[in-house]
């Protein structure tokens, strides 16, 4: 019987044991991420500044004290906005959930903070907030970002995950500096609302601050 | 009475002292009934444990085993043909009965999920709130305004409110010189008040500079001439003409209403609109807060 050569072949039991464990979980599991992991209607990928400032938000390793999961809980709702949903993230490699919040949680900054504040704020947080124990970020307003690696990272994401990126991102050279002015323009459109006199001249120069990229992602988490 | 018994007794005899013990060292009110049913509770579980382990110990110690050896054997452990006992056996028919249950009623996407609970409560809570605060008294606004300030407004405009030295609009006072001077150059920030925008360069030079200075001022001394380009719109006392165009005097409902719900860019900054971050009773508590705070 299959039953006593099932206990006579013990691997062949715990392939067996493990199929009909891993059944319950499919059946818990699937039907909820086939629903949730698609992006929403209204989630777009991120433009190529943005992206670049994810990557500064990385490298200072903002995640280590700020979130980006609202939970579905009223305290939250309250102060954050809206619950985050999964479909959120789909664009997002790696999401940055974060699991610590000595700050505030972000997820939906965009809605409730602007250019000029965040200006300031990273300058000196103390000045802003009172009692704020955040360190100040003043290397951000003189380190260029580099946009050029975040273009890599869309053309990247674009082939291997088909994120919906337009048809002027694509692989080579000369497709980025075709696209470099592009970048360069949604950076001006942000640091027109700051006032950091070496941000600007930056800017004038063809180069973008970190500052200015880190902004324009924190502007667009909505 | 045996040995055993007298042991497990003296067992709970000092569970519950110990536990009476700590209600007397940390002076537990027992005519709450919470403290009272959770220190008859641990009064409960010291006997029943008692209880239950003198049972068993006792049986460990005189039972022998029931029932036929069956033939086969694993390593000379052997078996015997005993019924399942019947606790055992209910408890399987019941995981069944659950079983459809869960597979046809109980199973999340049929029915309960947590962010659908978090609707429900919500819904309830607004319900609640709006019905307790329908007929807020107004220092009960004003209590209300002052946390919501701290939440919603101190970060930009500063726990005081005075804007933290020019880093956002000074709301202890209506309006600065440099305001008044930016929005007659540039226009203005389209509150979305009945009047519309207001057009760019109303008056320039020294018109725009003594006006400035006089509206900044709280309308001290002689109006300027050139004010007149403003009272056709601001209403001759400046006070907005009932609504049509901001206040430019005081902190009134419409202006605090309007801001807080469009936003605004000014010459200092940007501000987002808080139109889906608080209801109409805050918005009315924090207005309360913000004509209190004015000097």
């Amino acid at each position: 019987m299959f039953f006593h050569w099932l206990e006579k072949n013990p691997f062949f039991f715990a392939v067996m044991t493990f199929a009909v464990i891993a059944f319950a979980g499919l059946i818990e599991i699937v039907p909820n991420f086939t629903e949730a992991a698609r992006p929403l209607t209204t989630t777009t990928p991120r433009t190529v500044l943005e992206l670049a400032g994810k990557n500064v938000y990385i490298k200072d390793n903002c995640i280590a004290c700020h979130s980006q999961l609202i939970r579905p809980f009223k305290s939250e709702t309250d102060r954050y906005g809206n619950y985050s949903l999964s479909g959120e993230y789909a664009f997002d490699r790696p999401f940055l959930w974060g699991s610590k919040r000595t700050g505030p949680d972000l997820h939906r900054v965009g809605n409730y903070r602007t250019t000029d504040w965040h200006e300031n704020h990273m300058k000196n947080p103390p000045d802003i907030v009172p009692g704020s124990i955040m360190p100040s970020y003043k290397h951000q307003f003189t380190n260029v970002a580099d946009i050029e690696t975040a273009y890599a990272e869309a053309v990247t994401v674009k082939n291997v995950f088909n994120v919906p990126y337009g048809d002027d991102i694509k692989a080579g050279r000369k497709a980025w500096e075709a696209y470099r002015p592009k970048v360069l323009e949604d950076a001006k459109k942000v640091a027109a609302d700051m006032k950091d006199e070496g941000v600007k001249k930056m800017i004038a120069n063809g180069k973008v601050p970190e500052i200015v990229a880190l902004i324009a992602y924190l502007n667009s988490l909505k | 009475m045996n040995a055993l018994t007298i042991k497990a007794l003296g067992f709970a005899a000092l569970l519950i002292i110990a536990t009476l013990a700590v209600v007397i060292q940390m002076d537990i009110d027992l005519t709450d009934s919470i403290n009272a049913i959770a220190v008859g509770g641990a009064i409960a579980i010291a006997t029943i444990t008692a209880y239950v382990t003198t049972l068993y110990i006792g049986k460990m110690k005189t039972d022998t085993a029931t029932g036929e050896l069956v033939d086969e054997n694993w390593d000379g452990i052997g078996e015997r043909t005993n019924e399942l006992p019947s606790g055992w056996a209910y408890t399987f028919l019941g995981t069944i009965i659950w079983l459809v249950w869960y597979w046809f009623i109980g199973y999340p996407v049929f029915g309960f999920s947590q962010i659908g609970q978090y609707n429900e409560e919500v819904l309830a809570h607004k319900a609640r709130y709006e019905k307790k605060f329908a007929a807020a008294s107004p220092s009960e606004l004003k209590d209300m305004g002052k946390s919501l300030f701290f939440v919603q407004c101190a970060p930009c405009h500063g726990n005081t409110g005075d804007g933290l030295s020019g880093k956002a609009h000074d709301l202890t006072k209506r309006i600065s010189k440099s305001e008044v001077l930016d929005v007659i150059n540039n226009g203005s920030n389209k509150l979305g008040y009945p009047m519309g925008m207001m057009p760019p360069g109303m008056a320039s030079g020294k018109d725009a500079e003594d006006i400035a200075t006089y509206i900044a001022g709280g309308l001290k001394g002689e109006a300027p001439a050139s004010s007149a380009a403003c009272t056709s719109c601001h209403g001759a006392d400046f006070k907005g003409n009932n609504g049509m165009a901001p206040n430019l005097v005081a902190y009134d409902n419409t202006l605090i209403s309007h801001v807080l719900e469009n936003g605004k860019k000014g010459i200092i900054g940007t501000m987002p609109s808080f139109k889906t971050m608080i209801t109409p009773i805050q918005e009315k508590a924090l207005t309360a807060y913000i004509q209190s705070i004015v000097e």
